[in-house]
């Protein structure tokens, strides 16, 4: 499942330098993106999916995530990407539905 | 995005092994001079399923169409704006203050939600805290649930030095 959002990230932003007019279509393109392979996979889950866009100033972020919910049946993925100009964070969860 | 489930016939209770899981990333500001590479990409994953001492469920049907209550996303939103005003309002940006409040923040949120006892739902918080140094960001997220049932909040909060955002994502479970 990983390589395919680095893959959705890579698709939709490969090649970009940071612009601020395409960012909003970027970060949906890719959430949908992923969101749509992920149906794919035909499994009974109910998904999330999370976008972060940031252009590289030199600023720090942190990101963190806490979840209540079914250990055994539920869980998320994080990937991270990172260009000359911009960090990507996306992460995925996927919750049960039965 | 959402999507329309079909109503099952049958509805199963399940006892649930319900526990908290969390992680973090970080992105630490940091030099791109001399950078050679043209794009990185780091994946990790929270796999919680390797525990072999719990035991299989047998499932009991509730005959239950929908939650007796559903999730209340304006009770919610007031939480993470009560949690973001009161850690972050007067703090400055600091890396490892940071990482332990995003952490912080995250576990806080998710006690006060979950006080909420709201039963049947499964909470999802996610908390980005960021430097404001002249940067632009963009966060955008798409769900695919069932739009009766679930539902989300989201509040941003900003001060002088620093930028928090934070999400709650609540999800039905039959």
């Amino acid at each position: 499942m990983d390589e395919y959002h680095n893959e959705c990230i890579e698709n939709v932003v490969g090649g970009d330098d940071y612009n601020q007019n395409l960012v909003n279509k970027w970060t949906s393109a890719i959430v949908e993106r992923c969101l749509t392979q992920l149906v794919k996979l035909g499994r009974q889950y109910k998904f999330i999916v999370t976008c972060a866009l940031m252009q590289k100033t030199g600023a720090g972020l942190h990101t963190a995530n806490s979840c209540y919910w079914d250990t055994t049946m539920d869980g998320s993925c994080t990937v991270r990407w990172e260009s000359r100009t911009m960090y990507c964070v996306v992460s995925v969860f996927a919750v049960a539905i039965v | 995005m959402s999507e329309v489930r079909q109503d099952k016939t049958v509805k199963r209770d399940k006892r649930t092994s319900k526990a908290p899981s969390e992680g973090s990333h970080v992105i630490k500001g940091k030099d791109t001079a001399g950078k050679t590479k043209d794009s990185l990409s780091n994946v990790s994953c929270i796999d919680e399923h390797h525990d072999g001492t719990t035991m299989a469920v047998t499932l009991e049907n509730t005959y239950q169409m929908g939650p007796r209550k559903r999730f209340p996303a304006h009770a919610a939103l007031e939480i993470l704006k009560d949690v973001l005003k009161s850690y972050l309002q007067e703090e400055k940006y600091e890396v490892d203050w940071s990482r332990q409040m995003t952490k912080t923040l995250c576990e806080v949120i998710r006690a006060r939600v979950k006080e909420l006892m709201i039963r049947r739902y499964k909470l999802v918080v996610l908390v980005h805290i960021g430097q404001l140094a002249g940067q632009s960001m963009q966060i955008s997220s798409r769900c695919l649930w069932d739009a009766t049932f679930d539902t989300f909040a989201t509040w941003s909060f900003k001060n002088s030095s620093l930028y928090g955002v934070a999400s709650v994502y609540a999800v039905y479970y039959e």
